[in-house]
């Protein structure tokens, strides 16, 4: 009989899901991992839910990076942050998979195995979705030189983007919104930066802008206008590398 | 000629609108090639593979704010929206506006560091001057960390660039056409000997950077992300292969980043420069940038895609597809035993699915589904590989027939190359070529 773990959907969630099933000994064929993102239940299954334990995820995560490497962590971690039901057993059965081998740093590699090559795949997505959000995110000045930033990505980039912008934009005070999972990034001027839940943010103050920011929106604005050659027009073009999910949250594209 | 007078103080606005327009016919807007992080005083950092921050409406990336510093030049290169003979409304910025606009997109997230290129004012020596100026007071005075392009003027005091180069991460000299000629008619001001010079001492001062860090771990660094070039296509007669060989020649002489090519777009009104009633020539500008790709990524060498003979690129093929046309003795390849190199030749499969490849047969041997997942083109691929021994359906390895079949999955060509695809016309009695199992079923229905 096949054992579910469900798990919470987050990266903590899953590896406490790793955890569990393999601390349960029923064999690694008779468990299944999945997050529980998912309503349908399937039959002839025991289910059993993971209370996500940040000590459990930490020792997972720990040894991955010790005998898989830390290109299997980023791995892991990027895959996690997929909107995709498979990825919690995919994340399982690379890490089953690295563990029994010698070397596990060869896990990765083995992209016939379909978990691998999934996890791989996700990771790509999933990085591919946070570099664009580096370049796509636009943080708005809020009075008090603050600078807050909303957006809305399918995949859960927030933690994958926030030590680019810590690091960058180090003397700042600032905030990124994650408005569908309610989820905030606060950065104090040179001070590590910490996660948060949206609801201590106080909406109405955000609403505000100082003084130069709708000079500074219609200068970018006039600019991304300008930039353009009229003889090489080509929306389609500037479509696939832009999709149009993006730019609500994008100046340029407002009015 | 009479020239626009402009009150002294032009809003920021304005002259944004002005230097901006006037600065897109450069093409680099790439901000690669320099990984720093923040040096703890000041805001910025770079990121190795460079990041966009948006896309303008022609397609092209936006990522750094690209600017002249000034457009009044007292150059009259045919070419340019900007030459002294034009009239244009003219603007130039202070460094101090150049530097409150960089900060203030910056911090917002809108760009990734400053493109600064400028007309010629005065002399070579002052509009570098001014560069220079600049730069110093975006590095020093605002403690600025992200990443800068500067053009490195032809004719000014080598010092000056020098100095300049410290500050910046990619230098570049544009070399505007790609031969002597071409500049001699349409640059008179500008020589081929004028151009290469900085390109040449930005280059050894590079070299001896490198030398200085390796002594010096913390000693300052010159041009961190190499130095850049374009070239104008299709304003004068050269053909594709002249153009292929000097890119060459700038990536073993003079160890460019990159070369950039820009199809000629004609602003001005002058009877030395081409009509172009289709547009600027931008699928042969296409199929130069993935030759250029070839020469840099793939280990191809400009003599082998092009020669004296056929000096121009297919239009209908991509550059590597059609020298694996004519070169089908090398064909097919096995996935499973063939080296990196010869992967890479392979059309449809590229840099990432090769190296994918190479690493996932040392655990095991790989087919077609495989190759497929790993993200190869195996509607180009298939006529060129086998798996074990196998090509995925019986093919001949037969130039006609592969072009024929290449042609079904032709990529999106521009419509008055759509029209006239048949290589060869389809006959039922064709000089014993038989037909596909596919195409019989075709006729016999």
């Amino acid at each position: 009989m096949m054992t579910v773990f469900l798990c919470e959907d987050s990266l903590d969630g899953i590896l406490t899901g790793v955890y569990e099933a393999w601390d349960s000994r029923l064999g690694h064929r008779n468990v299944k991992l999945k997050t529980d993102t998912e309503d349908t239940m399937e039959l002839f299954c025991e289910y059993r839910t993971v209370s996500t334990e940040l000590e459990k995820a930490e020792k997972v995560l720990q040894t991955v990076r010790c005998r898989m490497g830390v290109k299997a962590e980023e791995a892991v971690c990027y895959a996690a942050a997929c909107p995709d039901e498979r990825k919690a057993d995919a994340i399982y059965r690379l890490i089953v998979l690295g563990l029994s081998m010698r070397d596990g740093r060869k896990a990765v590699n083995c992209l016939q195995d379909p978990s691998v090559l999934l996890v791989e795949q996700l990771r790509y997505k999933a990085w591919h979705e946070a570099e664009r959000m580096l370049g796509f995110l636009r943080f708005e000045e809020l009075p008090g030189a603050i600078l807050y930033a909303r957006m809305e990505p399918p995949y859960a980039v927030l933690s994958l983007i926030a030590p680019h912008f810590a690091d960058r934009l180090r003397q700042e005070n600032w905030i990124i919104h994650d408005v569908g999972r309610g989820q905030i990034a606060v950065h104090r001027k040179d001070s590590p930066w910490f996660l948060a839940d949206a609801r201590m943010l106080d909406l109405r103050q955000m609403e505000r802008r100082s003084d130069a920011e709708a000079e500074f929106q219609s200068l970018w604005r006039a600019f991304c206008k300008s930039i353009a050659i009229e003889e090489r027009r080509n929306p389609r073009c500037q479509q696939n590398l832009l999709p149009l999910r993006f730019r609500p949250c994008m100046t340029e594209f407002q009015q | 000629m009479q020239q626009h007078k402009i009150p002294e103080q032009l809003p920021v606005m304005e002259k944004l609108k002005i230097l901006s327009d006037a600065a897109k016919y450069d093409v680099a807007c790439t901000s690669s090639g320099t990984s720093r992080g923040n040096n703890g005083k000041g805001i910025g950092n770079c990121f190795d593979a460079g990041i966009c921050h948006s896309f303008a409406a022609d397609g092209r990336c936006i990522s750094l704010l690209k600017i002249l510093f000034t457009n009044e030049c007292i150059f009259n290169c045919r070419y340019c929206l900007n030459r002294s003979s034009n009239d244009v409304p003219r603007a130039t910025f202070t460094p101090d506006e150049i530097c409150e606009l960089v900060i203030g997109f910056y911090r917002r997230n809108y760009i990734e560091g400053l493109f600064l290129s400028s007309g010629i004012l005065k002399s070579p020596d002052y509009t570098m001057e001014l560069l220079y100026q600049t730069l110093l007071k975006l590095r020093t005075q605002y403690q600025f960390g992200g990443y800068i392009h500067v053009k490195a003027i032809p004719g000014a005091d080598p010092l000056l660039i020098e100095k300049t180069g410290f500050l910046a991460d990619r230098m570049s000299v544009n070399l505007e056409l790609p031969t002597a000629e071409g500049l001699k008619k349409l640059a008179p001001a500008k020589t081929r000997e004028k151009i290469l010079k900085p390109m040449r001492q930005v280059q050894n001062r590079m070299e001896e950077n490198r030398q200085e860090l390796v002594l010096y771990r913390n000693a300052p660094r010159f041009v961190p992300a190499g130095q850049s070039t374009q070239m104008i296509i299709g304003a004068t007669p050269e053909n594709d292969f002249q153009i292929m060989s000097v890119a060459e020649s700038l990536y073993q002489k003079f160890d460019l980043k990159r070369v950039f090519y820009s199809a000629f777009v004609r602003v001005n009104e002058d009877s030395a420069l081409p009509a172009l009633p289709g547009g600027p020539p931008l699928l042969r500008e296409h199929r130069l940038y993935q030759a250029d790709w070839l020469l840099r990524f793939y280990g191809f060498e400009a003599g082998e895609l092009l020669s004296e003979d056929r000096p121009n690129f297919n239009m209908v093929f991509d550059p590597k597809c059609d020298w694996a046309l004519r070169h089908l003795e090398h064909f097919p390849v096995e996935i499973n035993r063939a080296s990196y190199q010869t992967l890479l030749r392979v059309p449809g499969i590229g840099v990432k699915s090769a190296q994918r490849i190479v690493k996932a047969r040392r655990h095991g041997s790989l087919d077609f589904p495989d190759l497929k997942k790993m993200g190869v083109v195996l509607k180009r691929a298939l006529y060129f590989i086998t798996c074990r021994g196998r090509t995925m359906y019986p093919i001949r390895i037969d130039e006609d027939y592969i072009t024929r079949n290449l042609l079904y999955v032709k990529e999106k060509l521009p419509p008055e190359l759509r029209g006239d695809v048949s290589y060869r016309q389809l006959s039922l009695f064709d000089d014993g070529m038989p037909l596909s199992a596919e195409e019989q079923q075709l006729l016999i229905t």
